[in-house]
């Protein structure tokens, strides 16, 4: 057991996923490496959502499996946390009693110790109405880090945030991720935030996977050229203005 | 300053209540309303003593509290487990609810005549009048309470872990109460006025039986003394009301400037 990587492996094969008549995704087949960050970008209603909600068991699949470090995902799983779009805080606890709740009867150490890491240490006393909306993202961050997660699923948590405090947010995932190791998957329909964080990019397009590209950026990126060539390549695909074949493509520069 | 605006704020509500105390007790003094259609507030004063001094106005209050009290927490507690009951299973919502609402629309009190043949004008008949009256707000706000809970925050309780009872007390009691307690403010409205009813209908004991027996002997003084008791008892329910609605709902942005 000590010789396991913290963070999941993800298999995917063969997952398809309908709502009554419409196939929000078909035959998924995707394969997610120990301690991995991946990003899934796409246009809304392109059932990158659908595909992280089934990762998390919260839906059931209409066929295809998926296995979570060799075991197939049934249901919701205690070493997956998920970060919703909202916060979702149960605005009737105080912040560290919200921070608490996935580390339930356990230690008040690592609440508080996973406040400390979203910089929030000195708020655990307060509502979380008179917190900010990055504040209350954090602190709903903090939450997901406090279960000592080994996968960790974004669900556009950035989305509803400000230019700046968004890149403080995406900073603050980075120096996490790389500290904790636990993989990452993070949905959003930004591209550049997914070539900020991600060691590979997934573009999926009316339930498929049509693009799937390693960033080769050093860690921490800078917004240099190279960053920009990534972004306009996996945009330009987003807009449909190339083909290319499917497949990983490595790109070399 | 502060403290002189605390002063005046606590005053202004006072105001009106005085000048039409004052207003009473000249019109009445000078005879421009009979005393026997209205007695002198002093009057009152008077007859809250003695019988204060008697002890009867103590028990009286004391059994009529205790009538409202104990149906409060016979009715309000079954429509609170009712309510939680069907807030939270569908298939008892669909067994329960319609048969509840059909009963709800029926006036409480218009079943006077039928509790009074089943049980007297005993302490059961008025239990069983304040039981039902209080019982369908608890049930109403504590079934909308449970309704109206963001369903992502229970998504939220259980990809965090949280199960049945955990969930429960985590989410779902706290995310009603708001509901809940609106319900508790509507039912003690209710509780008073069944008492009431229930007390001036028939009754050898309380509040009631207090105006109803001066009424035979034109005591004015005693009448209008039952009615501000029923007041304040009534004010004083609410007060209470307010008091735990404060307190257990601090974060509520709503409640917190009150709190300060």
């Amino acid at each position: 057991m000590g010789e396991e990587k913290k963070g999941s492996k993800l298999v995917i094969k063969d997952l398809s996923k309908q709502f009554d008549d419409k196939k929000v995704l078909k035959k998924i087949d995707l394969t997610i490496e120990h301690g991995e960050f991946i990003a899934i970008v796409g246009r809304s209603g392109c059932g990158k959502s659908t595909l992280l909600r089934l990762v998390a068991g919260l839906e059931q699949p209409t066929s295809g499996d998926i296995f979570l470090n060799d075991e197939k995902v049934k249901s919701i799983n205690c070493d997956t946390r998920f970060l919703f779009q909202e916060d979702r805080l149960l605005p009737w606890k105080k912040v560290l009693e919200n921070v608490q709740i996935c580390t339930l009867n356990k230690d008040k150490e690592i609440a508080i110790n996973a406040l400390r890491e979203v910089g929030l240490e000195d708020r655990g006393t307060e509502w979380p109405s008179v917190l900010s909306g990055g504040q209350k993202q954090r602190v709903a961050l903090a939450r997901a880090l406090a279960g000592n997660p080994r996968l960790l699923l974004f669900d556009e948590p950035l989305g509803a945030l400000d230019a700046l405090t968004r890149i403080e947010m995406q900073q603050l995932i980075e120096k996490l991720w790389l500290e904790q190791q636990f993989t990452s998957i993070l949905v959003t329909h930004d591209v550049s935030e997914a070539v900020a964080l991600a060691d590979r990019v997934i573009l999926i397009d009316e339930g498929e996977i049509v693009m799937d590209t390693q960033i080769t950026l050093d860690r921490p990126r800078e917004r240099d050229n190279d960053f920009v060539y990534f972004e306009k390549r996996i945009l330009e695909r987003v807009m449909k203005k190339t083909k290319e074949p499917l497949g990983k493509a490595d790109f070399s520069i | 300053m502060k403290t002189r605006r605390f002063w005046i704020d606590k005053f202004i509500p006072l105001i009106i209540p005085i000048l039409i105390i004052l207003a009473w007790q000249v019109l009445t003094s000078y005879g421009i309303i009979p005393s026997t259609i209205f007695p002198q507030p002093i009057k009152v004063v008077i007859a809250f003593l003695d019988l204060y001094k008697s002890g009867d106005l103590m028990r009286y209050i004391g059994v009529s509290s205790k009538r409202a009290i104990s149906g409060f927490i016979v009715g309000g507690g079954i429509g609170l487990i009712l309510g939680l009951v069907n807030g939270i299973s569908t298939t008892f919502e669909k067994l329960l609810d319609s048969t509840i609402q059909m009963i709800r629309n029926i006036p409480h009190l218009a079943l006077i005549p039928l509790v009074i043949l089943w049980f007297g004008i005993g302490e059961e008949a008025k239990l069983v009048l304040i039981s039902l009256g209080v019982f369908f707000p608890l049930y109403l706000n504590t079934y909308h309470g449970i309704r109206s809970i963001d369903p992502r925050l229970i998504e939220m309780g259980k990809v965090y872990g949280l199960k049945n009872i955990s969930l429960f007390w985590n989410v779902i009691i706290p995310g009603s109460l708001p509901s809940i307690l609106v319900g508790v403010r509507y039912a003690l409205g209710i509780m008073w006025l069944t008492l009431i009813v229930a007390e001036t209908v028939a009754a050898d004991s309380g509040i009631g039986y207090l105006a109803m027996n001066a009424r035979e002997f034109m005591q004015m003084d005693v009448i209008v003394l039952s009615i501000i008791i029923y007041a304040l008892l009534g004010k004083l329910s609410d007060s209470i009301a307010k008091l735990l609605e404060r307190r257990c709902l601090q974060w509520h942005p709503n409640f917190k400037k009150t709190t300060k």
